[in-house]
């Protein structure tokens, strides 16, 4: 369609920057798992957004999906011995599993109440991997384990002991992930799923049964949530229930307004500056949660369209 | 046992009583402004840290009253200076805001006051069994009850008999209609936005003689506060006493028979009344 | 068998008697016409038709299928479309693709990752017919929310139509319109009945526009019905015109 010319060469940007980013993030003084942890953040972000900025849903609870990812992942390989894959599988059903139980129970409610309940269901999580000691390693974390090594019979990766080769299988993950994010909103469905957002009652009225749609649209965005749990798992070695917090939750919306929630690549964009602001000023002061409390509040009254939001022109044709 | 049970049903009384008051203060800015105050924790947090400062100046009962105060004027001045911008706008973004004020005032505390725990003291009058055989009712616990139970009062009888209330009450259920009466809804909703800081300074405070003070002391009271307006009913403030006290005695007793699940049954709760009455118990239709 | 048939409908908001025993039937082809002076319970009314509201007594029968008390979106699956007093479109999204979601929807396209390549062809074109009978081919790109009143609403009518509907309510279609626009509605809602041959039903204001499109006019005056019938029936019945005229007082 018309559309697709557009979309050409932003996405070929974006693949040549991720692909050749651990080799310019040092010259800048990053490192290369900064760049993993772009990427992994920037995915749980893009993931939110499906549901922030396409649907319309403020869902301010996500990091309940994404640490389901990581516990996931830890307990698979630290308890049940598998391989890499088989681990993200795990915390991937698991985060996605919850948030499908979660999300019909909330379907019905709107707006900042919506808000509240998927914020308090996010605690409820987190009380369980605090209390649950024995399991989960309680405030100290889950330790013991470590990435496996992939061994795919004809050649092997040693994501474990290689910085740059996990990078570039999170990267082949999160550009698989983002395609079929990508693919699912230019579909169809993906376009009931804006209509809801646009105008809820106009939706209803085309025949959309809305609790349905946004019922998928929500398990939809905690599967790949979940996924970039999993990844930030292995990116550590290390899960404690930091990634259950509401804290965590939102940074990934702030990720997604900063970068643009309108926009398929702002939230990652959005997570590039968080990431590299939070890295540079936690090592400088011990007063960083001041430093983000108020990138929170700067955002929010002087780029509450984001940066790629400025960029575009109003009358863009840029819907989905 | 019965005093056992007796003991933690009381404890959960009282803390029932502390989530209320957060709550109401909560719920009393959600339903006029429609914005959650994710700050509320950090400005609990303040009162009881005003007070530690005042307390050597103006004694325990001077602190109690003035701290409250200075921390609702210092609600005021951000509600005007941040919070009003955003009314007009999508809920997220000031949901985003007071997130951040969070962030903020809590770092701000541990700045100020330093990461360490502080002592408050109580008036040793205060602090005593009142019975040998019910150990656990103290004065200082009776007076938390006694006043809490007076600013919900003060609270129920300023909505009910004073023009302000009059006019919060109506503005809660349609803000257009009240300003085409006439009626300043700026300041309207300035002034409710302080009066629900100042029940967090109150309940700061009092959090501070029971638990001691640590800059993370907001941060932990306000998902109670949260499933409190949840299980009580969105924009009914009776529901938000009620949820509040439900949960607070339900984990008391829960401590009782399953010590490591106090926390959760709250959230047990708020699930059970999401499914089986999604708009909480004393909740109104169409709210949600 | 009339399309749609409404039997003795009421419904109260506390004390408040909004709608009152109304009856109607509608046949199929036909454009019918509610008309009454403000607060009669015009909107009440379409509400209780399209299911926003369930009535406090009496039933909704459609396509000879009760469909009381459904949802909406039933009712729009079973061929009701609907149009609001307030234009309820996609402010965000272009003119083409408002059009476009509610064709997919038609081609019962709503779970799917994919149109097949086939069905992809019809839908455009689809899309661009619906461009045409609705005069929006030099907006068709343009954002929604940015379109004058008139063109705004002509896309939500043709949102509506997008739907394949058997019926189609049209909530004050000229509201808020100059003459021009008003002129430009109805006669897009003229070729709409003619051409495409749909049964519509639709609440104004606008008397010209009533007399000149309407086969029958049911006449509602505080929440009851007053009167019904042909155009010239009701042009000349005095309890309509003492209902009107009582009310400019």
């Amino acid at each position: 369609m018309i559309n697709a010319a557009r979309r050409f060469w932003p996405t070929v940007t974006v693949c040549l920057i991720l692909l050749a980013m651990p080799y310019w993030m040092p010259l800048f003084g990053g490192y290369t798992e900064l760049s993993t942890r772009i990427l992994v953040l920037g995915l749980a972000a893009m993931a939110l957004n499906f549901l922030l900025g396409f649907t319309g849903v403020l869902s301010f609870g996500h990091a309940a999906y994404f640490g389901l990812g990581a516990y996931g992942v830890g307990m698979a390989i630290k308890y049940l011995g598998t391989g890499t894959v088989s681990a993200i599988a795990v915390g991937t059903c698991a985060g996605t599993l919850a948030a499908a139980l979660v999300g019909r129970l909330i379907v019905h409610l709107r707006g900042v109440y919506f808000a509240m309940v998927t914020i308090a269901f996010g605690q409820v999580f987190y009380f369980i991997a605090f209390r649950w000691n024995s399991v989960t390693g309680g405030d100290d974390g889950l330790t013991g384990w470590r990435r496996v090594p992939l061994d795919f019979g004809i050649a092997k990766l040693d994501i474990l002991a290689g910085d740059k080769s996990f990078y570039y299988l999170v990267l082949v993950v999160f550009l698989a992930a983002a395609a079929a994010m990508a693919a699912l909103i230019r579909s169809p469905f993906g376009r009931t799923l804006v209509a809801i957002r646009e105008n809820e009652r106009r939706a209803r009225f085309l025949g959309i049964d809305v609790e349905r749609h946004m019922w998928f649209s929500f398990v939809i965005s905690s599967l790949f949530v979940s996924i970039a749990g999993s990844l930030f798992a292995l990116l550590n070695n290390f899960v404690d229930p930091r990634v259950l917090r509401w804290d965590l939750s939102g940074s990934f919306v702030i990720m997604a307004v900063l970068g643009g929630m309108r926009s398929f690549w702002g939230p990652l964009v959005g997570a590039a500056v968080f990431v590299v602001l939070q890295d540079y000023v936690s090592s400088k002061t011990e007063n960083w949660m001041s430093f983000v409390g108020l990138f929170f509040v700067l955002v929010v009254l002087f780029f509450p369209r984001g940066l790629l939001g400025l960029l575009r022109r109003r009358s863009s044709h840029e819907s989905a | 046992m019965t005093q056992l049970v007796l003991f933690n049903v009381f404890n959960g009384l009282i803390v029932g009583a502390f989530y209320a008051l957060m709550a109401l203060g909560l719920s009393l800015i959600l339903n006029l402004s429609g914005v959650i105050n994710f700050a509320h924790g950090g400005f609990l947090a303040l009162g009881g840290y005003i007070a530690f400062t005042l307390v050597p100046y103006v004694g325990f009962w001077g602190g109690l009253v003035l701290a409250p105060v200075l921390t609702a004027l210092i609600g005021l001045l951000l509600e005007k200076v941040l919070i009003r911008r955003l009314y007009g706008r999508d809920p997220l973004y000031s949901l985003l805001l007071t997130f951040g004020l969070a962030y903020i005032l809590e770092d701000a505390t541990r700045y100020i006051w330093g990461a360490r725990s502080l002592p408050y003291e109580v008036p040793s009058w205060l602090n005593y069994s009142l019975s040998p055989g019910l150990f656990f009712l103290t004065g200082y616990r009776l007076f938390m009850v006694a006043l809490v139970a007076a600013a919900v009062a003060g609270l129920f009888a300023l909505l009910k008999y004073t023009r302000l209330g009059m006019r919060i009450r109506a503005g809660t259920l349609d803000l257009e209609t009240v300003s085409v009466l006439g009626v300043n809804v700026r300041i309207l909703r300035n002034v409710n936005f302080g009066l629900g800081i100042y029940l967090a300074g109150i309940a700061g405070v009092l959090a501070a003689g029971m638990l001691g003070l640590q800059p993370t002391i907001g941060a932990s009271l306000i998902m109670p506060s949260f499933v409190a307006i949840i299980v009580g009913g969105l924009g009914s403030l009776p529901g938000t006493l009620l949820g509040g006290l439900l949960i607070g005695v339900a984990s008391g007793v829960t401590a009782v028979f399953a010590p490591s699940g106090t926390e959760a049954v709250i959230y047990v709760i708020m699930a059970i009344v999401l499914l089986v009455r999604p708009r909480g118990l004393l909740g109104e239709e169409g709210r949600v | 068998m009339s399309l749609l048939e409404i039997r003795s409908a009421s419904r109260s908001f506390g004390s408040l008697l909004a709608v009152d025993e109304v009856s109607m039937a509608v046949e199929t082809g036909e454009l019918r016409a509610v008309i009454g002076p403000n607060g009669a319970g015009k909107t009440t009314f379409f509400n209780l038709i399209s299911g926003l509201l369930s009535p406090t007594a009496g039933s909704i029968i459609f396509d000879g299928q009760d469909v009381t008390g459904t949802k909406p979106a039933t009712r729009v699956g079973l061929g009701m479309a609907r149009t609001f007093q307030i234009t309820e479109i996609f402010p965000e999204l272009t003119v083409r693709e408002n059009l476009l979601i509610p064709v997919e929807l038609a081609a019962g396209l709503k779970f799917s990752p994919r149109a097949p390549a086939a069905i992809q062809e019809l839908i455009d074109q689809r899309v661009l017919d619906l461009l045409g009978t609705g005069n929006l081919d030099a907006r068709a790109d343009r954002l929604a929310g940015e379109l004058s009143h008139g063109d705004q609403r002509a896309t939500e009518i043709m949102m509506a139509l997008a739907l394949n509907p058997r019926l189609v309510l049209l909530d004050e279609p000229t509201a808020g319109m100059g003459d021009q626009e008003t002129y430009a509605i109805a006669q897009l809602i003229r070729r709409l009945h003619r051409d495409a041959k749909l049964t519509i039903v639709l609440i104004e204001h606008d008397m010209r526009v009533v007399f000149n499109l309407a086969d029958r006019i049911t006449v509602l005056d505080r929440g009851k019905l007053l009167a019904e019938g042909s155009p010239k029936e009701i042009a000349s019945n005095e309890v309509v015109q003492a209902a009107y005229l009582g009310k400019t007082e």
